[in-house]
């Protein structure tokens, strides 16, 4: 039998939430490593371990991995295990800055097809940025 | 070392009402592959097949690389086979069951097998006969995931569990593929359940394969189309698209990104094409639809 294995705890993954399995798993380990509970080089479970602990498949856990890996945010070793990386914090940063980057230009064309002049448009983002609106 | 554990090809079984294939389908070993199918698809004749029981006309099934008639007797050593048929109450209690079953296997391990019991709220004092249908279950399985297979397969394990049984159950069946050496094949018309366990499925209707391979790559890769048509093309089913639903000038269909249609319907005029992620049930139904009117 194998020993007792710590559960890994990352935020909820839910069927009802928005997006696919594996997205999700990557936004919340992304917030993980953002929010410094995941530092760099530390080991993430083997993706059958995660699967167990969320109770998905095998398949969706590795997916998510991959991703992460592509993005440079997690590395594996072969027979080692998977980390994360030391720059991670820093992809992730820059991930999320272009990511915030396409929604604020989004937001900014469909407000100027609404009819928002530019000053109108700023003045929105302001009242949202400090919760107004 | 051969990758997959059950390889079936050209398998084909005739009865007088029903006929079973030719049906390839294909297991990698160390998943969990779901075989979906509405009631009456084949899923049970296929998996009675694999065991033994029945005779195929036509095709070969390999389990472990075995063939599963010549080595029958290792086959059913190694591979463990749960059914909602598998009636144990002449035993008595759960504790008596365990006991007998047991003897037969040397790779039984009795530290699982009490882990297993605890997860599944079970105990040797049990009266089997008293049991709920869904402990019943939880039984058959803990007796041949004890025996330590190195494929386990279930026909139709979660039908009538409840929620809170069915993650027992899911995820007991997540820890025992853990290693990678060992494959569930699971056969469910709980379509949810297998979307979200199941690393690879097979949908199978009327004895065929309609669609096989990763559930993460399946489900990407169709969407729920719609678009408006103001030329009055009347578009049918073809290559990669079926269409669900009509009217007037607005469709909804299944569409395979794979396929090229989304090209094809703008070609024919097509506006506003959007496109809407499916769950393996969307799929299910709107292929099983399209198989019907072939």
């Amino acid at each position: 039998m194998p020993p007792e294995r710590k559960t890994f705890l990352i935020g909820p993954i839910s069927s009802a939430a928005d997006g696919a399995l594996y997205q999700q798993i990557v936004d919340q380990i992304k917030r993980e490593i953002s929010e410094n509970r995941l530092k760099p080089g530390a080991t993430l479970p083997s993706f059958r371990a995660l699967a167990e602990d969320l109770l998905v498949s095998v398949i969706t856990v590795k997916r998510a991995y991959e991703e992460l890996e592509r993005e440079g945010i997690i590395f594996r070793r072969q027979g080692l295990g998977t980390f994360v990386a030391e720059h991670g914090h820093d992809r992730n940063r820059e991930a999320r800055l272009n990511s915030a980057q396409e929604l604020f230009r989004t937001a900014a064309r469909e407000a100027a097809e609404a009819g928002l002049k530019p000053s109108e448009i700023l003045e929105l983002a302001q009242k949202i940025i400090k919760g107004k609106s | 070392m051969n990758t997959n554990a059950i390889e079936i090809r050209g398998l084909v079984k005739n009865y007088p009402t029903f006929k079973l294939g030719p049906l390839d389908l294909t297991v990698p070993r160390g998943a969990i592959y779901g075989l979906i199918g509405p009631n009456g698809a084949g899923k049970t004749t296929a998996i009675d097949l694999i065991f033994g029981m029945g005779k195929n006309d036509a095709g070969t099934i390999r389990v472990l690389g075995l063939d599963h008639r010549a080595d029958e007797v290792e086959l059913k050593r190694r591979a463990a086979y749960v059914s909602p048929d598998l009636n144990f109450a002449v035993w008595g209690k759960v504790g008596k069951a365990i006991r007998f079953v047991r003897g037969f296997y040397p790779n039984w391990d009795d530290a699982y097998c009490a882990q297993l019991m605890k997860a599944f709220h079970l105990s040797d004092a049990n009266k089997i006969a008293t049991l709920s249908f869904g402990a019943k279950t939880k039984l058959s399985l803990l007796l041949a995931l004890s025996r330590r297979p190195e494929i386990l397969i279930l026909d139709e394990p979660t039908t009538g569990l409840d929620a809170v049984s069915k993650q027992e159950v899911f995820g007991e069946l997540l820890k025992a593929v853990e290693t990678g050496e060992r494959t569930v094949l699971i056969s469910s018309h709980g379509l949810s359940d297998i979307e979200r366990f199941a690393d690879h499925i097979g949908m199978i209707k009327n004895g065929k394969l309609l669609l096989e391979g990763r559930t993460d790559e399946i489900v990407d890769r169709f969407r729920l189309a719609e678009f408006f048509s103001d030329n009055g093309t009347q578009f049918q089913n073809r290559d990669g698209l079926i269409i669900l639903k009509q009217n007037e000038n607005r469709w909804h269909a299944l569409l395979d990104q794979k396929s090229g249609a989304q090209d094809w319907l703008q070609s024919k005029g097509a506006k506003e094409i959007s496109l809407t992620r499916v769950t393996l049930e969307d799929l299910f139904v709107a292929l099983a639809k399209d198989e019907e009117t072939k």
